[in-house]
């Protein structure tokens, strides 16, 4: 049996935060519902599964490769083009640490931010069910169950507070 | 972390204003053993210091500056640290951080270390040569290069006196003023001395509206004057014992570089201050590790920034390839004391950045204090490598560093110099702890009302209020 | 410290996207008004290319001019935005949120401006273009094996002003992401397929949000070790010529970046002040904001101050006979002299005397005085430090000379400062120029802590 989505509208957090706790009774895993908002809320205020994450992988490895193209990249012209210029020598160490840093952080940059991508599963080709009342302020509750159980979890939402239970269509 | 609690142990603490009065009057009765064995410790270095300063003068006289090198370095460095101390107080009182609570008076009390600079300031007057060349030689200038250009009435000497003694009177006001109501609250249950100091200077004190304002705007404008002086001061004082002892050696970023240093330390001096009160002190329910936390951040910033000011300064002096440039570079960072430049770098950049960049260990009490004790023992080879070195860099009348010397290993005298100046600022840090309390109670009090724990929507989180 | 009041998701949306979705009637006119200015900095570009340097007022011994100072000064200008939105973000200020994402684009355009100004000073830009990119996007002649030099500041420079310019960009369209996922939920047609795509199929789930919020954090922390770099290396630029007086001096570095905060960071609220009264947001940018920013130009430009003092005493220091020359110049010789006055009142005592009273930081035309002024001040700075110093340049040369910008250099300059403005005013058509989550978070996090009979405004943190 496939598994379908259903999303409740709640206008208070609270209500919001009860159809979770109903759910959880209800034996439905924290990994099959998620809040969505038009804002970020602090985590863990719904009571909501814990995320975790790698992005802090992602700045370092930039970091580590953009190091090596710097150094490669301005100790090898130098030596490609070997002109010593007022007496400095031709691996000049300070001019070569300042084009490294950038490098380096520019690399470190750019992978940051294919993490935070990578990690928020953006882009998302399919976005899936969804209300645009949710960045008018309501707070949606995302539910992925069986289809059998789409009925139970639209009476869960709906006795939480939900103003609204939309389905699939 | 407690369930539904979204901070981590011990990471905010909320002390019962009702209690602190009472705990810290307990705290400050009776004279613990450690404190005790510290005094004796401190004192018996101090002795040291004594010692070898008065066998320096007879060894050496006062005639030529060369042999002071280390007892210029040692007061350098306290100058440095214990001068800016009082700053982290002022501020982040300034920036209404709630986390600075428990670290004003730690701060504060460094003050009364402004005595002690004042003193220990007198003979390195008299060591320091004058502007005007007394006798021109050849290839000399008439007047030496200083900040003082054309050398007005008292200067340098004078002038520099004056505003250490300004700073120490300044920190002390700032001292007094902070630690008056609870010096009123203490007149209570201390018994002896104490009761009359605290009569002596909180006598008046009885927390009117009226009085906490002025107070408060006191504390302001002081903390503002403070600031401002101790920044010229440290620019002048620096500049006239290190560069304009070395003919030639013109480096605008000196200075900030000093004081940025001096920023750095003293923060790192008053964490490890923290951290003593709070695992062995009795105090952690008083210091959460968000001060920790929060000042981490702030000594990573001054981390970076110390790299970066030294950074500046060595690329431009490598860039120029002038002699004097060169021989600059290659006496105090790369040949003479390059070694002492090594240890620099890497206690003041290295180590405590490689510590600082990792959000667990910031978390932590240890963490930001381990990087802070480097920071400070970064600082304390700075003014080692750059006062030792300035003081022995040649004739100070040249038209420009030519020769570069080898570097001035410290003797016996040097030595008891050094661990004596510490002593002496530990011996009195110590013993001021035991006459005014080392936490501010009425802060510690007022942090009560405009924080606390509570819920938003299903999660328990810090709520922190800000009065304007 | 929060005045404001918390106010419901869609009045927010509403007004912030009015910029977009209700365009003014005041919007074209004012670009077309922009345009003209462009236009004419653009002809008058052609112009000089076409005639060559000759008409300028540049000359062998002053060959920075207006077009340098203009590129300095838009630099400084683009360290508005990582200063307001990093440091704030990483600070966990309260009142930085209306002001993040203008500062953030701002530091775009202003970059971007800024790297106009050294091509037209080539003036044979095309040349620059072959001898930077000879295949695309590939900055060596691989064929010939002929390298940028490394040991050049003026090599430096691009890669940090590009990698700033990059981070930045990706910094701002990061940030968007969510707000564009409000706007692909309230057009239609093709902006709503335009929006969708910038969206990325953004929901807003928890782990969405966590990231956002965790990519704001360690964006700011790793693109402030890079605008602080950005304007140092601009210092360098100067800084490590030895034969220029004036110019080797130590504390460049810091003194630029500490100059570049104080004029963008009064750029930026400019720029809000002006935001807040052509669209109506006094419920975002409110006066607590505007408070605060000038509490905070309080310490930047007495931080600046500091470090102009130190530059100007240890110019004296060296008592170099050759240095003196250029600093009798600037401060003994007219018209040098006033403009050397003319530059501290306008950059640090008039508006630092704005400044220092509640009532009159929170006067909008008062605080509009005083960051015009800090902008026109720190742009004389730098002229001031460019100029100078060339026409009294010894080393090798045996003529002292001086420098008036001609008719061509004032259209293109002129025309910069439009196009920034026109810029602004396009992109604020097209994304919010307040952050609308940011503004939503700060109101989800609002709360009180009840003091006797005070009422005191706090927030919730999560740490």
């Amino acid at each position: 049996m496939a598994r379908k989505p259903i999303l409740g509208l709640f206008e208070d957090p609270n209500y919001a935060a009860e159809a979770g706790d109903a759910l959880q009774r209800a034996n439905i895993s924290p990994q099959d519902y998620d809040f969505l908002t038009d804002a970020p809320y602090p985590e863990g205020a719904f009571g909501e599964r814990h995320e975790k994450h790698r992005l802090y992988i992602f700045p370092f490895v930039g970091a580590l490769i953009g190091l090596t193209i710097g150094i490669l990249l301005t100790s090898m012209t130098q030596l490609a083009y070997p002109l010593t210029q007022g007496g400095k020598p031709i691996l000049s160490l300070p001019p070569m640490a300042v084009v490294t840093y950038e490098s380096t952080m520019l690399t470190a940059i750019i992978f940051t931010i294919i993490g935070i991508l990578f990690e928020s599963r953006l882009p998302k080709i399919k976005k899936g069910l969804y209300d645009t009342r949710i960045t008018e302020g309501y707070i949606g509750v995302l539910v992925n169950v069986e289809e059998e159980q789409l009925n139970q979890v639209s009476g869960i939402l709906t006795q939480a507070g939900a103003v609204d239970v939309v389905r699939e269509t | 972390m407690a369930a539904g609690e979204h901070h981590s142990e011990g990471m905010w603490v909320f002390p019962a204003p009702e209690a602190v009065t009472g705990d810290m009057a307990e705290k400050a009765a009776g004279m613990p053993k450690a404190i005790a064995r510290a005094l004796v410790v401190t004192g018996i270095l101090f002795g040291l210091g004594i010692a070898g300063f008065v066998m320096r003068a007879l060894d050496d006289g006062f005639g030529a500056h060369g042999p002071w090198g280390y007892y210029a370095a040692i007061f350098m460095f306290l100058f440095m640290v214990t001068g800016a101390a009082p700053l982290a107080a002022v501020a982040f009182r300034f920036t209404k951080s709630h986390w600075r609570r428990p670290m004003s008076r730690v701060s504060e009390l460094f003050a009364l270390l402004g005595v002690l600079n004042v003193i220990m300031f007198i003979p390195l007057m008299i060591v320091l040569p004058s502007i005007k060349n007394p006798e021109v030689g050849v290839e000399e200038l008439e007047i030496r290069r200083s900040i003082w250009f054309e050398t007005p009435i008292g200067a340098p000497l004078a002038w520099d006196f004056l505003g250490i003694l300004f700073l120490a009177i300044c920190s002390l006001a700032i001292l007094w003023l902070s630690a008056m109501p609870d010096m009123a609250e203490g007149r209570l249950s201390a018994t002896g001395f104490r009761r009359r100091l605290y009569s002596l200077l909180a006598g008046r004190w009885y927390g009117t509206k009226r009085q906490w304002t002025i107070q408060k705007v006191g504390l302001g404008l002081l903390g503002a004057f403070y600031f401002m002086t101790l920044v010229f001061v440290q620019f002048t004082v620096a500049s006239d014992y290190a560069m304009s002892l070395v003919a030639g050696w013109k480096d605008s970023i000196f200075p900030p570089l000093f004081t940025l240093t001096s920023f750095q330390s003293s923060l790192g001096l008053i964490l490890l201050a923290l951290f003593i009160m709070r695992r062995w002190g009795g105090y952690e329910q008083y210091i959460g590790v968000s001060a920790f936390w929060s000042a981490s951040k702030i000594l990573l910033g001054l981390t970076l920034l110390w790299a970066y000011h030294t950074f500046a300064f060595l690329i431009t002096f490598w860039y120029g390839r002038l002699e004097i440039e060169q021989n600059v570079l290659k006496y105090f960072f790369f040949e003479a004391y390059g070694g002492a430049f090594a240890a620099n770098l890497f206690f003041s950049f290295i180590l405590p950045f490689l510590i600082l960049l990792w959000n667990p260990v910031r978390k932590t009490d240890w963490g930001p204090t381990l990087a802070g004790l480097s920071a400070l023992s970064g600082a304390f080879i700075f003014n080692l490598k750059t006062f030792v070195g300035a003081f022995n860099a040649g004739d100070v009348y040249a038209y420009f560093f030519e020769f570069v010397p080898g570097p001035t290993w410290p003797d016996l005298w040097d030595v008891f110099m050094v661990i004596g100046g510490l002593g002496a600022a530990a011996f009195i840090y110590i013993a001021a702890t035991r006459l005014i309390p080392i936490l501010s109670v009425w802060e510690t009090k007022e942090g009560a009302k405009y924080q606390k724990m509570d819920t938003l929507v299903r999660g328990r989180y810090l709520v922190l209020a800000k009065p304007e | 410290m929060q005045e404001g009041i918390v106010l419901p998701a869609r009045r927010i949306n509403a007004d912030l996207l009015r910029s977009i979705l209700n365009s003014p009637k005041w919007f074209w006119i004012i670009v077309a008004f922009m345009a003209v200015f462009v236009l004419g900095a653009f002809s008058t570009a052609g112009f000089l290319i076409n005639r060559g340097y000759g008409v300028t007022g540049l000359n062998n011994q002053v060959l920075w001019g207006f077009f340098i100072t203009n590129f300095v000064f838009w630099i400084g200008i683009s360290h508005a935005g990582v200063m307001l939105s990093a440091i704030l973000r990483l600070s966990k200020a309260e009142w930085r949120r209306p002001a993040t994402r203008a500062a953030e684009v701002l530091t775009v355009f202003s970059l971007m401006t800024a790297m106009l100004m050294p091509l037209i000073h080539t003036g044979r830009p095309w040349r620059t273009l072959y001898w930077i990119y000879t295949l695309p996007f590939v900055p060596y002649d691989f064929a010939r094996g002929i390298w940028p030099n490394v040991r050049s500041p003026l090599v430096w420079d691009p890669s940090a002003v590009y990698t700033y310019l990059t981070s930045s960009i990706l910094f701002v369209l990061i940030a968007l992401i969510p707000d564009f996922a409000v706007l692909r939920d309230r057009t239609t047609g093709l902006s709503h397929r335009i929006y969708s795509v910038l969206a990325m199929g953004w929901q807003g789930n928890a782990r969405q949000w966590k990231l956002q919020i965790i990519a704001g954090v360690l964006l700011s922390a790793l693109i402030l070790p890079v605008f602080v770099s950005v304007h140092s290396i601009v210092s360098w630029d100067f800084g490590m010529a030895v034969s220029v007086k004036s110019w080797h001096s130590t504390v460049f570095a810091p003194y630029f970046v500490v100059g570049a905060v104080h004029s963008g960071v009064s750029a930026v609220v400019f720029v809000m002040i002006l935001l807040r009264w052509c669209y109506g947001w006094q419920d975002y940018i409110r006066l607590e904001h505007i408070d605060s920013l000038g509490r905070l130009l309080i310490v930047v430009a007495t931080g600046w101050f500091y470090f102009f003092v130190m530059e100007v005493i240890f110019g004296f220091y060296g008592m170099e006979s050759d240095e003196l020359a250029v600093r009798q110049m600037q401060f003994m010789e007219e018209p040098w002299n006033l403009w050397m006055i003319f530059f501290v009142g306008l950059t640090y005592f008039l508006p630092v005397g704005l400044w220092l009273t509640r009532s009159w930081r929170r006067n909008l035309w008062l605080m509009s005085i005083a960051c015009i002024s800090v902008n026109i001040g720190m742009w004389l700075e730098r002229f001031l430090i460019i100029v100078p110093a060339q026409a009294r340049k010894q080393v090798f040369t045996f003529n002292w000379y001086t420098y008036a910008p001609s008719i061509v250099e004032i259209m293109i300059i002129v025309g910069t400062f439009a196009m920034v403005t026109m810029l602004m005013l396009l992109l604020s058509r097209v994304v919010p120029l307040i952050p609308l989550y940011d503004i939503k978070e700060g109101d989800i996090l609002k709360t009180q802590v009840q003091i006797g009979r005070r009422t005191v405004p706090a927030t919730f943190r999560e740490d």
